[in-house]
């Protein structure tokens, strides 16, 4: 099996003839770029670049040596962009960490030594305060009401770093020609590896619901105002289901997955109830996966955080096939009850390894006992592909990220 | 009649009634309720049953959020009569999320829990710099200082607060309590806070038994 057949074996419920591995497919499945920094020195590859593609989360684009190294099976085809020297520039982190941004990207360090990020016409949309390690959303269009109508909604979700601030191919979305070169450059992509390629698409909507609103208030609003939600829900499927018809008409037949983002749960459980998901999100979630099921080759993801068991079977039923990044230590999302609850009718992309304990500051015997445990719950049968729980953050020391990758090594 | 009166404000706060929540207030307090009755057994009562139903699992964040927000705008109301008739504070918290962390909202639903619960709270805000819980400290003596923490990577934020906390010579006068998606018992024994909540709803039963203690 080649990597993609790896992959597409298991999300289609087959057992590969090893673990599938991402690193860097998705911005909730990469490494950061602190992190990036140290692993590379601790492999004697100092010279492989840093590049921050997602600069909100200040997640670095793993290279061809990176993935080569650790037979990583899936990539994101906004690696095709950005690919000339002069697409980046060197800059060094709060930290002291030196590397390198997209040249649209400009932070302005302040005097307290917090950065700020200022849009075209001076609204401060991000800040990362010192000591932080990515970018806060200081902008929220809708913070104090809604608006009587959204005709001007896709002119003010840039104000949201989120998209204001996207990571690529999306960084590219303004040009004129740009729906063309998404396609030839993933063809290109897909001629030049035998990778599985994810196309990272979003279409949020309890998440835009949140950046529009404030999370404070939206979480309000679900309860108090379901008329408004619903009025923002529909003006944002206008918007989603534009940006998927282009996505399926550019990509459709080369990309292999589909990612949609929203993150539904906390630690403890649902934002909401299973209810209030069916009611204001499951349809729209719907047509999304249905869009896609239509006019597509790809499969449908799901990039949920946090608990959400007890979503899981709307989830399923919205049409969602693989959900990221299986939050294993959040409450009722332990692996064994979920492969035994769900494995049939869901992929488990993540739940690898813990990134908020064991990786951080575990051993390496830690971490390796982590990662076999979890595989061993999720892998069999298919139906997994491994991918630490989220982006490896900049805590993470490098000797436990190649302890990581010894014990996937046990399974391929 | 009292406790139709009460009732109303106990059902508007379940129920997230934001704007109908001040008026059954006033109308308690109209009818001659005293201010600590309203506290106690409209709106204390009514936050408790809201963390029980969050705890069962038939509220969620959302609900629980609205019902708080509901409470900080029934105190509105009743924060003038509380001071007052100077009305006993469970206890006085100053809360916080440490330096280089922006994330407030979890802090902010122990906030208005808290002053669901009785307690007179003095929330710092987010990004908080070890100097200005020292500062808080002097200026409110407050029995419990809170800290919170969204990330792995500010998390130790939390160590250098206690640390100052200890140079200043105010850490032995207060407890610390400390919670955030990263951080759990082990963490907080570890860096010697004196407890750890999951959810907001614990942090109200955690301050109240350190109260006690």
């Amino acid at each position: 099996m080649n990597a993609r057949e790896r992959v597409l074996a298991a999300i289609n419920h087959q057992e590969p003839d090893g673990v599938p591995v991402d690193l860097g497919s998705t911005p909730s499945s990469g490494i950061s770029a602190i992190a990036h920094y140290n692993l590379k020195h601790a492999l004697g590859k100092a010279h492989w670049p840093t590049q921050v593609y997602d600069v909100v989360q200040q997640i670095a684009q793993p290279g061809e040596e990176m993935l080569d190294h650790f037979r990583i099976d899936v990539v994101d085809i906004g690696r095709a962009f950005d690919d000339r020297p002069e697409d980046w520039y060197d800059i060094t982190l709060p930290d002291g960490t030196p590397v390198q941004f997209p040249t649209w990207f400009k932070a302005s360090p302040q005097p307290d030594g917090d950065w700020e990020v200022f849009n075209q016409n001076g609204v401060r949309v991000a800040t990362m305060p010192l000591g932080a390690n990515f970018f806060d959303q200081t902008c929220f269009p809708y913070v104090d009401g809604y608006p009587a109508s959204f005709d001007d909604l896709p002119n003010v979700m840039p104000l949201v770093h989120w998209a204001g601030l996207a990571h690529s191919p999306w960084d590219h979305a303004g040009e004129a020609d740009f729906w063309q070169q998404l396609r030839a450059r993933t063809l290109a992509l897909r001629a030049s590896t035998d990778r599985a390629l994810m196309v990272v698409i979003g279409c949020n909507l309890f998440e835009w619901g949140t950046f529009l609103r404030r999370l404070d208030n939206f979480l309000v609003d679900l309860v108090t105002d379901q008329a408004n939600v619903e009025r923002l829900l529909d003006a944002l499927m206008e918007q989603h289901l534009q940006t998927l018809a282009n996505v399926c008409a550019a990509v459709g037949d080369i990309a292999d997955v589909a990612r949609f983002g929203d993150d539904l749960g906390t630690d403890q459980g649902p934002f909401m109830s299973p209810k209030t998901y069916r009611r204001l999100f499951k349809p729209r979630h719907k047509l999304l996966t249905d869009y896609v099921k239509q006019h597509s080759s790809m499969h449908t993801f799901l990039h949920s955080c946090g608990s959400i068991y007890k979503l899981l079977p709307d989830l399923i039923e919205a049409g969602f096939e693989i959900i990221n990044p299986v939050q294993t230590i959040a409450r009722d999302m332990e692996p064994v009850r979920l492969k035994q609850e769900f494995g049939k009718d869901l992929t488990f992309w993540g739940g690898g390894a813990d990134t908020r304990f064991t990786l951080n500051r575990g051993t390496p015997e830690q971490v390796k006992a982590d990662v076999r445990s979890n595989i061993e719950a999720l892998a069999p049968g298919g139906g997994f592909v491994f991918n630490t729980v989220h982006n490896i953050l900049p805590d993470v020391p490098p000797a436990n990220i190649v302890a990581m990758f010894e014990a996937i090594d046990e399974y391929r | 009649m009292e406790e139709e009166l009460l009732d109303a404000i106990f059902a508007a706060i379940l129920d997230g009634d934001i704007p109908g929540a001040p008026g059954a207030v006033q109308a308690a307090l109209d009818a001659g309720l005293s201010a600590e009755k309203v506290l106690n057994e409209g709106m204390i009562a009514a936050m408790n049953r809201v963390g029980e139903l969050y705890e069962c699992g038939d509220y969620y964040v959302a609900e629980m959020f609205t019902s708080a927000k509901t409470l900080q705008a029934a105190l509105g109301v009743l924060r003038p009569h509380l001071q007052q008739s100077q009305v006993q504070s469970a206890g006085t918290v100053v809360i916080g999320t440490v330096k280089g962390d922006m994330h407030d909202i979890g802090k902010n639903l122990v906030t208005m829990m808290l002053e669901g619960a009785g307690f007179t709270v003095h929330d710092l805000g987010p990004d908080v710099h070890p100097s200005r819980f020292v500062s808080a400290v002097l200026e409110h003596q407050p029995e419990i200082v809170a800290l919170s923490a969204l990330l792995t990577t500010t998390m130790p934020a939390m160590k250098t607060t206690i640390d100052a906390l200890v140079a200043a010579g105010v850490r032995a006068q207060v407890k610390i309590i400390v919670g955030g998606a990263p951080v759990n018992d082990e963490y907080a024994r570890h860096i010697s806070a004196d407890g750890y909540a999951p959810d907001a709803s614990q942090a109200v039963s955690l301050a109240r038994a350190l109260m006690v203690n």
